[in-house]
This record gives structure tokens, C-alpha cells and sequence, in this order.
């Protein structure tokens, strides 16, 4: 592509497509660059490659049936995202969860969070050619996956929680797995942090690399690790608590020039915080019911509905209808690993959803990345796009 | 964006709580209906939702933004609802409806709604107010067929480029498949991004994607066939 | 080895999963060892069975799963496929870990060309295989609508185990092909246009 520079200089830019199958792009997206030697002087980035279709398929079934396919939004940590419908649904029904529920949800969730930043943590490293990270941070994640093979039967995709509650109680000896898990966790990241954070080659290619200004970020609806990397201390679970996050005792961390080292080590320490907020939920793990009593959301139980006459039409109810969401429009959010998910759900009243919209918080970090590369390297590019962590399940939809 | 020091977004925030909430929504809504002649959406229950007249809505988000009472300078969605069959719903077939909160205060959230009919399709952008608005007004108008006003560069996002209709519209069948010859070779796009970057193109390769005879697939049935073959559940 | 792929070719009266590799070393004719006897079959399939080198084209959360398979716990490299190669050219072995939607459709199928043959495919879990449960607009039901298939994995996503069996299974099915019948085949071919 020939082109006059700004300098009034005449050049021949190659154009160079950089996915949707490229190893540096960590799933489908595409970045149509035009170089100036190593120099990106012009980006296009395109999306939907995974567009899968969510919001049209959660029209076709009932509210319950739309928890698997949070699972596969934002798939390295797919509890979050079922947290996060059923929150959004129960402040609809405004219906409270028990203790127990509570607790175990913050306790999933921030296990969640741990292998959702350890997986970015260690492909940013990975794509620097940093591998042994990858090898020391995914030993503790397969333990995780082993609590969750457990819990759920799934490794990956769990759909652990329902409206209301959780899918099943805990079995004997969950917290002590959970337990010795956060020590290796811990382990494993200790090591991390001394092969990387003092690390010359991580550093110099990191720092200065790719940065954007805090309200850059705040204009391109930048939320969570992200956002916080530029120095902005939002985190919906400080801002607006649920679950009762206001009584755990943890910090917000906060970098201060928002390039990809920042967002990189915000990460790491988030997973430091997210294993004290786990341990202090281990403490207050207390036996007890794990599914709210409210008969619009949870069956009544075996042995009531073959003896009761209400308690079988309830049941019948539940299980053919579905759960009955109140008719309004409602937008709910956690603070996801990624920053604030959103569902935007609109209901008429039955028990099909009319629309639930997604709120990514990826989609907006992708749609800064043209404006984030341009005038750097290309192998910046790449170390840029591994730390804002694209999962192209939520991205796309 | 308003011209607010980093430090000011730095600073510790008070969590939201019920009271707090409950006099932004007032306040907002006092100053919405007088000056922007909005009205009230009795379909959010849980929050506050106003529904504004398209014209007003540019000037009404700059408001919202620019005012050192509100700063409503996160704009967490834009997105549609189809309300075709909705129950009861007597209104336009369409909403087209902000997400907005303030990253400077946890208890500012609300929802601007505007109602679009059916015959034209059309909002005003507000690119031009929050740099994600670009993507979030190309994803709406992709999926729902709803044209922003005065966008740049109004394309489809998450559909491919041969694909025909809006998949989220209530009269879309959800099984109607869509076939794609061949990918966007994105030429247009990058030569308007290099003129924004400050060079100016003096030649333009032309699309050097493959034909589409060359990629089509297992070539054994025409892509027209294919689309047409709704498959059965 | 599975019981499934055992169709003797008919150079060999065993089956040649049966038969090991590299065969009969003829102690007895004083050559020290140092011959061994086999068919050129046998010897090709067993080389490019424990030389795979996998192209992944990893699109959603069954590629996390693959990220896994390649860690410590797994470990890919045991079994002859861990050189993974993020270019068709170098590649033998497609791996399509994910949903293919349309807008992919055309760069999965063009991957695919790209690939020196011979060529195998692994189709992982159950949107590569099927679509799964997105049954809908944009997701292609199935990745055997645009490209031949060896092997289909099921699962959502599957276990890490169900990769390695899925690579076993591949592994037998070249083995038992015969390299010897395809040149043949060729050559043929060749003949008649010529």
C-alpha cells in the first residue's frame, strides 16, 4: 500500500493479517495491520468470529436452560458468569440467598478470579516466551479443576449455581482441598512473580509498552483489572458490594500507567487478595440450606411434592413453565475477572427470557486495541493483547 | 471526556447504598424531565429508566456527562429491544437503550431508553461522547437493524458480511443459516484508519481475497441452496 | 490399541497393529543385529504416527482444555504430538478445538488446503462435531460439512483424556493405512490422465 507519510515521506506499508488463526491472538480475532518495517502504522481489528449466538438460542428455552450458555462466555472462569446471571435474576425476584450460599459463592468466585488471571498471566508470559510461568501456574489450576470435577462434574463448564442457590452442597473434605489448593496456588505464584516481576526482558518489554490514560480507558468503557492498571480504583465489589463483600477485608489494586506491565502485575496481585478473600470465606463456611425457600424459583423437594397437592403443582409448574421471571427490564452486574458483567435482561413475565443482553467487559478492551497498538511494534502488539485478556466466548457472544 | 485529573478518579469512593441511590434517581430525573422532556419507563421497576425523544438524547448524554453533578462518564452498554408481540406492548416496535454509570460515584446508574418505530429505523450517534460507542452502535445496528445517525462507519460487527437481515429481530427465525463465501478483506476500513492517522494513500491494493468459486465450500451445493435450507429441530 | 481399526492390509497375514513396527531381526544370518526386516507400510505408519505434529486451531473453551493437555499433568508430549506448529504448512495434524461459526468457515476450510497431505482431523467436543447446543444463525452444524474428519471427540469440552484416546485412535488409524496402496493409487491415476 503505497502512502505519503505525515512527514510528507513516500512509503510502501505491508499489509500483514494478524489472526483469526494466530497463535498470539489466544482464540478468533482478527487484526488487519499495515506495517512501516516493525512499525504498526495502522490497525483494523475485526470480530465475531465466535459469534455463536447467544442472545438468539437463550430466547429459545427457559430461564434455567440459560445457564449453560453463561458457562461458555467467559469459559476460564465460568462460575463468575453464573454467579452473575443468578445474581442479576435474584435481584429481580428480590429474593435473598442463605448464608451458606453466600459464602460458598464468594468463595467460588474468587477461585474463579485466581484461575482466570493465572491463565492470562501465564500466556502474557508465554507469548514473551516466558514458558516455565505457564508450567509453574497451571499446576495449581488443574488442583482447582480437580475441586471442581467434585463439586460440579465439569472441569470447565460447571453451571454450578441455580436461581436461588447453588446446584448441590459441598462433600466431605472441600474445605481442606480448598485449603491446601491456596497454598500451591500461592506457591506457584510466588514463583511466578520471581521469575517475572524483577526480571530485565519481561520489564523491558512490558514497561512503557502500549499504555492509555485513565480516561482514555474510562471513554472506552474500560472496567475492572484493566481499568485499574491506569490507576482508577473501581471495583464493584468495593463500589456496589453484594454478596456481602463489604465484609471481607481486602484491597483494590491499582497500578499507575495503565501498560501492559501494569496490567499484567495487577493481575498477579488480585490473585494475592482473592486468595486472602477465600480464606476468610473457609472461616465462615457454616453448615446450612444452600437454596433459597421462595417456591417460584426452587422445587419443592421429593418428599413433599409426592404428598402435598400444592407442592406437585409447584413442582409441575417450575419444571414445565420454568422460572417465572417478574415482567420489567433490569440490568444487573458483578465485578467478573475481566471487569463488570452486565446482564441486561428484559421479561414478559413468562418463562422464556425476551432478551438478555451481555455486557462483556472484554468487548470494550478489544475495541481500544486499535488505538492501543498503533506507533508501537508488532511484537508490543502481541504482549499488549495477551495482558488485556481477550476471551473470545464473551467478546463475541 | 470532561478534564478531570487521574487523581480524582484515584480517589477513594463511598459504596452505593439504597439512600444514596434513591436521591441521584430523583435528582436525575428531575433535571431529565425538565430539560430533556423525558418520561418515566415503568417497565424498570428496580431503577431508574427514562425515555427520552430521539432528538434530545445527543445533548441529553453530553449533559449527563459534562455536568459536575452527574458525570455519568461510563457508557456500560448500548443495545435494543425488539418489543414485536411483546405482551401488552402498544408503543414502537423498537427501543434503543444506554447503559450508563459514573466511575465517580458508585450510586449513579441509570438507563436512557428512546422508542424507535418500525418505518425508520434511526437514532442519533453518540460516537462522538464515549469512544465505545463506535462498537457498541455497530454491534446494535448489526443485530437489529437500527441506524445511528451520523456514525462514521456504520458496518456490521459480529455477522459476516454476506449475511442478509438482523438475526435478533423477533421475526428472525433462529435457525435460518447463512453461508459465507469468502472473509472481509478490510481495505476500506484500514485506508479510512490511515487518513485519520495522518497519511494519505496514494494506492490502495485491491482486494486480494480469494473468488468466491475458489473457496467455495465442498462445492457441492450452492451457497443459495444452503441458505435456503432452514434446518428442521 | 482399539479393537476397531485391525482391517489387515493384504501384504501382511497379521494385523499390523499386531505386528511390531520394526520386525524380525535376523540374529541368525550373522549380520549382528545390525538388519532388520519390515514392510515399508509398517515402517511409514509407524513413523508418522509418533511424529504428529498438531496444528491447533483452538477457537473457544475447548482450546482451554487443550492448554491443559499440553501442561504438566497431561502432558501431550508422551505420546509423539507436542510439537505444535501454528503453521498449516508444517503441520499434519488439524485439530479443531471449538465452535466454527460461518465467519470462520472459510479460513478453517482454506487452513485446511494449506496442509500438506497427508493430513488428518480431529474434530473436539461437541461444536466442532455437531454445533452443539447452538443451534442457531451463526454457528455451522458440524465441521465435517466443510472438511474431512478422522476423528470427532465428544464432550463440552471433552476431558484431557478424551484428547489423548482421540489421538490413539488416530494414531491406529494410520498405522493402519498403507502408504504403498496410495502411491499405488497415484501413480494409477497418473497413468490414466497421462
Amino acid at each position: 500500500m503505497k502512502v505519503l507519510t505525515p512527514q510528507g515521506e513516500k512509503i510502501d506499508l505491508l499489509t500483514v493479517n494478524i489472526g483469526p488463526s494466530h497463535p498470539a491472538t489466544h482464540g478468533a480475532l482478527r487484526a488487519f495491520v499495515a506495517l512501516d518495517g516493525e512499525t504498526i502504522a495502522g490497525t483494523v481489528t475485526e470480530i465475531g468470529y465466535l459469534h455463536r449466538g447467544f442472545e438468539k438460542m437463550v430466547e429459545q428455552g427457559t430461564w434455567q436452560q440459560v445457564l449453560p450458555y453463561t458457562d461458555r462466555l467467559n469459559y476460564c472462569s465460568a462460575i463468575l458468569n453464573n454467579i452473575g446471571f443468578c445474581h442479576t435474576i435474584e435481584r429481580m425476584f428480590e429474593v435473598d440467598i442463605p448464608e451458606r450460599a453466600k459464602v460458598l459463592r464468594v468463595l467460588l468466585s474468587e477461585l474463579s478470579r485466581i484461575i482466570d488471571h493465572v491463565v492470562c498471566v501465564a500466556a502474557a508470559a508465554a507469548d514473551l516466551g516466558a514458558l516455565t510461568n505457564y508450567f509453574y501456574l497451571f499446576n495449581p489450576r488443574e488442583k482447582v479443576y480437580g475441586i471442581w470435577e467434585k463439586l460440579s462434574g465439569a472441569r470447565l463448564t460447571n453451571t454450578f449455581t441455580r436461581i436461588g442457590g447453588l446446584y448441590r452442597d459441598t462433600y466431605d473434605g472441600f474445605e481442606s482441598e480448598v485449603a491446601s489448593v491456596l497454598v500451591e496456588v500461592e506457591k506457584g505464584l510466588d514463583d511466578a512473580f520471581r521469575l517475572l516481576q524483577h526480571n530485565r526482558i519481561f520489564i523491558e518489554r512490558t514497561r512503557g509498552c502500549c499504555p492509555i490514560s485513565a480516561e482514555d480507558a474510562v471513554s472506552w468503557g474500560w472496567t475492572g483489572p484493566c481499568l485499574r492498571a491506569t490507576g482508577v480504583d473501581r471495583d464493584l465489589r468495593k463500589d456496589e458490594p453484594y454478596l456481602d463483600y463489604e465484609t471481607y477485608d481486602f484491597q483494590t489494586v491499582v497500578g499507575s500507567t495503565g501498560d501492559t506491565f501494569d496490567r499484567v502485575m495487577v493481575r498477579m496481585y488480585e490473585i494475592k487478595e482473592s486468595i486472602s478473600i477465600c480464606r476468610q470465606a473457609l472461616t465462615r463456611l457454616r453448615p446450612g440450606p444452600i437454596n433459597t425457600t421462595d417456591p417460584r424459583l426452587i422445587l419443592p423437594g421429593h418428599g413433599k411434592a409426592y404428598h402435598d397437592m400444592e407442592a406437585l403443582i409447584n413442582h409441575f409448574k417450575v419444571v414445565f413453565e420454568g422460572v417465572c421471571v417478574p415482567a420489567g427490564e433490569f440490568y444487573g452486574s458483578i465485578e467478573a475477572a475481566n471487569g463488570e458483567l452486565g446482564f441486561f435482561v428484559v421479561s414478559d413475565g413468562s418463562g422464556k427470557p425476551w432478551k438478555i443482553k451481555v455486557r462483556p467487559p472484554c468487548f470494550t478492551q478489544f475495541a481500544a486495541y486499535a488505538d492501543l497498538v498503533e506507533g508501537s511494534m508488532v511484537a508490543d502488539a502481541i504482549a499488549c493483547l495477551s495482558s488485556i485478556n481477550i476471551i473470545a466466548g464473551e467478546l463475541d457472544r | 471526556m470532561s478534564q478531570t485529573a487521574t487523581t480524582d478518579l484515584g480517589r477513594e469512593l463511598v459504596p452505593a447504598n439504597a439512600q444514596s441511590r434513591k436521591a441521584f434517581q430523583d435528582q436525575a430525573f428531575q433535571i431529565l424531565s425538565s430539560r430533556f422532556e423525558g418520561i418515566l419507563d415503568p417497565a424498570d421497576r428496580w431503577g431508574l429508566t427514562v425515555i427520552l425523544p430521539g432528538p434530545k438524547l445527543h445533548e441529553a448524554v453530553r449533559f449527563l456527562r459534562d455536568d459536575s453533578e452527574f458525570q455519568m462518564d461510563l457508557l456500560l452498554d448500548v443495545t435494543a429491544i425488539d418489543y414485536l408481540e411483546y405482551p401488552g406492548h402498544e408503543e414502537a416496535r423498537y427501543a434503543v437503550v444506554y447503559n450508563l454509570r459514573s466511575q465517580r460515584n458508585a450510586a449513579r446508574r441509570l438507563r436512557l431508553k428512546v422508542r424507535v418505530e418500525e418505518e425508520s429505523p434511526s437514532v442519533p450517534s453518540i460516537h462522538d461522547l464515549f469512544k465505545i460507542a463506535n462498537w457498541q452502535e455497530r454491534e446494535t445496528w448489526d443485530q437489529y437493524g437500527i441506524v445511528f445517525a451520523g456514525h462514521p462507519d456504520l458496518r456490521r460487527l459480529l455477522n459476516h458480511i454476506e449475511f442478509q437481515g438482523h438475526p435478533l429481530r423477533k421475526d428472525y427465525p433462529a435457525r435460518k443459516r447463512q453461508w459465507l463465501s469468502t472473509n472481509d478483506p478490510l481495505v476500506d476500513p484500514m485506508v479510512a484508519r490511515l487518513k485519520a492517522n495522518g497519511f494519505s494513500v496514494l494506492e490502495a491494493p485491491t482486494a486480494n481475497a480469494p473468488s468466491v468459486e475458489e473457496t467455495d465450500l465442498l462445492g457441492k451445493v450452492s451457497r443459495e441452496q444452503r441458505n435456503n435450507v432452514e434446518k428442521q429441530s | 490399541m482399539g479393537e476397531g481399526a485391525k482391517a489387515a492390509p493384504q501384504t501382511t497375514s497379521i494385523p499390523l497393529t499386531q505386528q511390531p513396527p520394526v520386525a524380525a531381526l535376523h540374529q541368525d544370518a550373522g549380520l549382528n543385529q545390525s538388519i532388520v526386516t519390515t514392510s515399508i507400510d509398517a515402517l511409514i505408519g509407524w513413523g508418522r504416527k509418533n511424529s504428529l505434529w498438531p496444528f491447533t486451531f483452538g477457537t473457544a473453551c475447548c482450546a482451554i482444555e487443550f492448554m491443559a493437555l499440553a501442561a504438566s499433568k497431561y502432558d501431550l508430549a508422551r505420546f509423539g504430538a507436542e510439537f505444535m506448529r501454528f503453521s498449516p504448512r508444517q503441520s499434519d495434524l488439524l485439530i479443531v478445538a471449538g465452535t466454527i461459526t460461518y465467519k470462520q468457515a472459510p479460513i478453517l476450510r482454506r487452513i485446511w488446503e494449506q496442509m500438506m497431505e497427508p493430513r488428518w482431523v480431529i474434530s473436539v467436543g461437541a461444536c466442532a462435531s455437531t454445533g452443539g447446543f447452538y443451534d442457531c444463525y451463526c454457528t455451522l452444524p458440524g465441521i465435517d460439512e466443510i472438511v474431512p474428519v478422522d476423528v470427532y471427540i465428544a464432550g463440552c469440552p471433552p476431558r484431557p483424556e478424551a484428547y489423548i484416546e482421540a489421538l490413539l485412535q488416530l494414531q491406529d488409524k494410520i498405522q493402519d493405512s498403507s502408504y504403498m496402496k496410495d502411491r499405488a493409487a497415484a501413480n494409477h491415476q497418473r497413468i490414466q490422465v497421462g
